[in-house]
């Protein structure tokens, strides 16, 4: 019987640094039948080892047009502090993908809204890369993002070409003016505000919104004033993770087991589940 | 007619499939304590129902540590060997019937989606004897959540003790014919009376009450004794929560699979700091919504047995009962 | 002695002296004494005080749930008031906030594993010498009777020859092959659930060394070796502060004698540095003091 535990070896093809303490790294698996025949859906995440230090979930940050997956992390707990000494070459474990999905297929004909703060660009950017990818499929794109300062942005250079797609609105925001003749050609404010300035409306739209707990509280709101229904916001959580099987019993909200029923909801689910986040 | 075994024969069975190379599981006394433990001849195992025990018969297929898999850093690529299949013939003899049916609790959950070969192989390779119980003490209360002294759930075969102490046998699965072809008589039995544990708690009157007040203050009052260890979680036959870590070193080691338990702070302590059951209360609603709400939703029974192993356990005279008779008053108010 | 109690704890409470008393009461399964939190003068009469009140309560002081009540007052048996002054002494309690209500005692008795009462007395009483409150704000009830318990006591205390000390000579006659067997058996049954530390009212890191992982110094694992690093690293952490209460071995669902690692290393606390922790509101802790008189050479 196969072990479920059991991760797949995957050699480290490349490693981004993003800011001082976010990398991306991107991996293919050492089993090249596996490299072909792999698929995730966009918006599952995965457990990525180090093997000897330990397992850590994230999501899945590109689309799923490559024969690669690429992750994005920050230097915080055991397992990412060793991560981040990964090189091209090194192997690393996968477990995944776990999950359910953005339904990518049911926003087909929709104008997307993207709004993320800081780290939580990359749950984002894997459903970005695939709406541009398709992107006679989908509407209007808005996407707002915002960190504290020009460091902390993550995809910096990716910003820039999105904007280059025909349609595709780019806000990009920080909380704290770059200083010492940093060059920045984006905002100055808060992600909300900017949300409120960019004139979305919920009019065939559908908004992806993941962020710090403080962003995604002020974003709701704005959403919902300018025609958004609960069921047209969605969100991915992040919640501690052991197995990503439903099995281990650390993820839950409520009945809801974030590993297996989300890691997607929208607000309409949350509303419905207790406040055990 | 029933169908008998004498105590010495039981013994002598037990000696043979040892004999055979089967692991056999036992309530062994040792000291003050009676433990499940694995017995080298069938004279060390004290072969009569009991009530308080000091683990439940869960380590025998879900281990309180267990190798996932095992790593050789070999330059740049990793080998990965994986843990060997529990292939040894396993018999544990004497189970509480609220230890038993804990097993056919915990099926769904290991076999939900993604299979865990690790208890399914080990559930395979059991076969589980159960001994109606004919003792009890104030801590059981299986008749509250489904239970009964002589409660067939999760047992290959049940075992009732005769006054003249062999036992009746009753047979309620292949596996259990098996293990005890060719060893019964035929005979009259005079059966010990059955144990009358109190089950008068409103269970699904609680349960209810659970599941709308997540955010009653209730729940810090009633946990306010709790010093947050997991002796509940690990002495229940049915709390499953584990942890996985490796161990060894970053080039030689294995992944391990280790209990955990939801009362303990660090259990959902994330690595940007926030814990989202920051407080015993958050964190005993949540042990008791996963027992009575969670769980029956998703898999249709309490992740309950009333075995009363927690409170009997308990430094600090808690455990399921007293939470669930102190939300009953909540529960049955108004 | 069980009204006085209530009379001292109803006075501070309609007095408004403190706003929540932690005492015991019959909270558990068929009445079972454990911890009782009561802040209503109304509530006083569920408070017990009898030869079950096993629990040592000063482990609840340092709990966030508990602090967040206000100002307390505690009810604890005489030997374990000694763990409030290693509490004050550590600076984890500020003592002049707390209000400390003792009676004289007589000993508990152990439990079977139903709970219920036995017989027998707890071992550590048996060669108890605190059977008179020190160190405490209010004593109610008289004290002869306790006294007559000290002074009976003071030879079987002074020559270890009762009790868990009986236990423990027992233990350190074998050889050290035979008490390596020992604790290999009993950590054996080590499950990890970490009762022994949260019950225990010394073991007050916010973050205890076996659960921080940057580096790993104790496998979490419940292996032979995680479980022997465990117990040995908490005895250690307690080595000149466990006031030997035995909250660790009572709360120990596997039954390991683990007040015995504990003393061991109180004796050798005495032995070696004529120290006992939890006699003196002020005294520096031993491990943290230092004394050029030391007889290791490698200190001086």
């Amino acid at each position: 019987m196969e072990n479920i535990y059991m991760p797949d070896p995957m050699e480290v093809v490349g490693v981004f640094q993003q800011t001082a303490d976010v990398k991306l790294v991107r991996i293919r698996f050492r089993d090249e039948e596996k490299n072909k025949n792999f698929h995730f859906n966009i918006g599952q995440f995965g457990l990525y080892s180090v093997f000897g230090v330990g397992e850590s979930t994230f999501n899945i940050c590109c689309s799923n047009s490559h024969d690669y997956i690429e992750f994005c992390f920050r230097k915080t707990g055991r397992v990412t502090e060793r991560m981040w000494d990964v090189e091209p070459g090194d192997t690393i474990g996968f477990r995944g993908p776990f999950g359910n999905s953005y339904p990518m297929k049911e926003w087909e004909g929709k104008n997307l809204v993207f709004v993320a703060g800081g780290i939580a660009m990359p749950p984002i950017r894997c459903a970005i890369q695939y709406a541009l990818e398709n992107r006679d499929k989908y509407g209007k794109i808005t996407i707002v993002y915002g960190a504290r300062t020009v460091n902390d942005l993550v995809c910096k250079d990716e910003l820039d070409q999105w904007a280059t797609y025909p349609n595709v609105d780019v806000l990009k925001t920080v909380d704290v003016a770059p200083e010492g003749g940093v060059e920045w050609n984006g905002r100055v404010d808060f992600v909300p505000t900017v949300l409120k300035d960019s004139g979305v409306t919920g009019d065939n739209s559908v908004a992806l919104v993941v962020g710090p707990p403080i962003m995604i509280k002020l974003s709701l709101p704005i959403l919902v004033e300018n025609g958004f229904k609960d069921e047209d916001i969605f969100t991915s959580l992040e919640n501690r993770m052991k197995c990503g099987l439903g099995k281990c019993g650390r993820c839950n909200c409520g009945s809801v087991y974030v590993c297996k029923e989300g890691p997607v909801f929208t607000q309409a689910d949350i509303k419905r589940m207790p406040n055990d986040f | 007619m029933s169908q008998i075994i004498s105590l010495d024969n039981l013994k002598r069975l037990l000696d043979a499939k040892i004999a055979d190379g089967a692991t056999v599981v036992a309530p062994v006394q040792d000291g003050d304590f009676v433990s499940f433990k694995a017995i080298d001849k069938a004279e060390n195992a004290t072969l009569q129902p009991r009530a308080a025990m000091q683990n439940s018969i869960k380590e025998f297929f879900f281990p309180k540590h267990e190798t996932l898999f095992s790593f050789v850093r070999q330059g740049n690529d990793v080998q990965l060997l994986d843990a060997p299949d529990f292939e040894k013939e396993q018999i544990v003899v004497g189970a509480r019937p609220c230890d038993a049916a804990a097993l056919e609790i915990l099926d769904p959950l290991f076999a939900w989606d993604y299979q865990d070969r690790f208890f399914q192989e080990r559930r395979k390779q059991t076969t589980v004897v159960a001994f109606a119980c004919t003792v009890c003490d104030a801590h059981c209360f299986c008749t509250a959540v489904g239970g009964a002294p002589d409660n067939t759930k999760g047992a290959d075969a049940l075992l009732y003790q005769t006054e003249d102490g062999s036992f009746e046998v009753k047979t309620l699965t292949e596996k259990g014919e098996k293990l005890f072809a060719g060893q019964l008589t035929d005979g009259s039995a005079n059966l010990k009376p059955l144990a009358t544990p109190n089950g008068a708690i409103k269970t699904e009157e609680v349960a209810s009450w659970i599941k709308d007040n997540f955010t009653s203050p209730v729940w810090e009052k009633v946990s306010l004794r709790c010093v947050g260890c997991g002796a509940c979680a690990f002495v229940c036959p049915t709390c499953h929560c584990f942890d996985i870590v490796d161990e060894g070193s970053y080039s030689k080691g294995k992944r391990v699979k280790n209990w955990d338990s939801c009362q303990e702070a660090m259990f959902t302590l994330h690595a940007s700091g926030h814990n989202p059951r920051a407080t015993q209360g958050a964190r005993q609603r949540q042990r008791l919504t996963h027992k009575f709400v969670t769980y029956p939703q998703k898999f249709g029974f309490y992740l309950c047995t009333g075995c009363g192993s927690c409170s009997r356990s308990c430094g600090a005279s808690f455990g399921v009962r007293p939470c669930l008779e102190a939300l009953e008053q909540n529960a049955t108010q108004k | 002695m069980e009204n006085e109690l209530r009379n001292a704890i109803r006075e501070l409470l309609t007095q408004k002296q403190v706003d929540v008393v932690i005492g015991y009461g019959k909270v558990g399964v068929d009445g079972a004494i454990g911890a009782l939190f009561i802040t209503d003068p109304s509530e006083v009469d569920a408070m017990v005080w009898n030869d079950e009140c096993r629990q040592n309560l000063a482990v609840h002081l340092t709990r966030p749930e508990v602090k967040a009540l206000g100002k307390a007052a505690i009810v604890v048996k005489p030997c374990d008031a000694r763990a409030i002054v290693v509490l004050a002494n550590e600076a984890q309690i500020d003592r002049d906030n707390l209000v400390v209500i003792s009676a004289p005692c007589t000993g508990v008795k152990k439990a079977d594993a139903s709970g219920h009462k036995t017989d027998e007395l707890e071992k550590k009483c048996l060669s108890c010498v605190e059977h008179v409150p020190q160190n405490v704000d209010v004593v109610v009830g008289a004290t002869d009777a306790a006294q007559a318990l000290d002074a009976q006591n003071q030879e079987v205390a002074q020559n270890r020859s009762a009790g868990h000390q009986t236990r423990l000579a027992e233990l350190r006659a074998k050889s050290p092959e035979e008490r390596f067997d020992f604790w290999k058996k009993e950590f054996d049954r080590c499950i990890r659930c970490y009762a022994c530390r949260q019950n225990c009212p010394l073991c007050y890191c916010r973050r205890c060394v076996a659960d921080k992982n940057r580096p790993v110094r104790i496998d979490s694992s419940a292996s032979l070796k995680g479980n022997f690093a465990w117990n040995i690293l908490r005895a250690f952490h307690l080595a000149g502060r466990c006031i030997g209460c035995g909250a660790c071995a009572n709360a120990c669902p596997a039954g390991i004698e683990l007040d015995l690692l504990n003393l061991t290393l109180a004796n050798a606390a005495q032995d070696q540095f004529g120290y006992v922790s939890g006699k003196t509101l002020g005294e520096a802790p031993l491990i943290g003091t230092y004394d050029t008189t030391d007889k290791e050479e490698f200190i001086r």
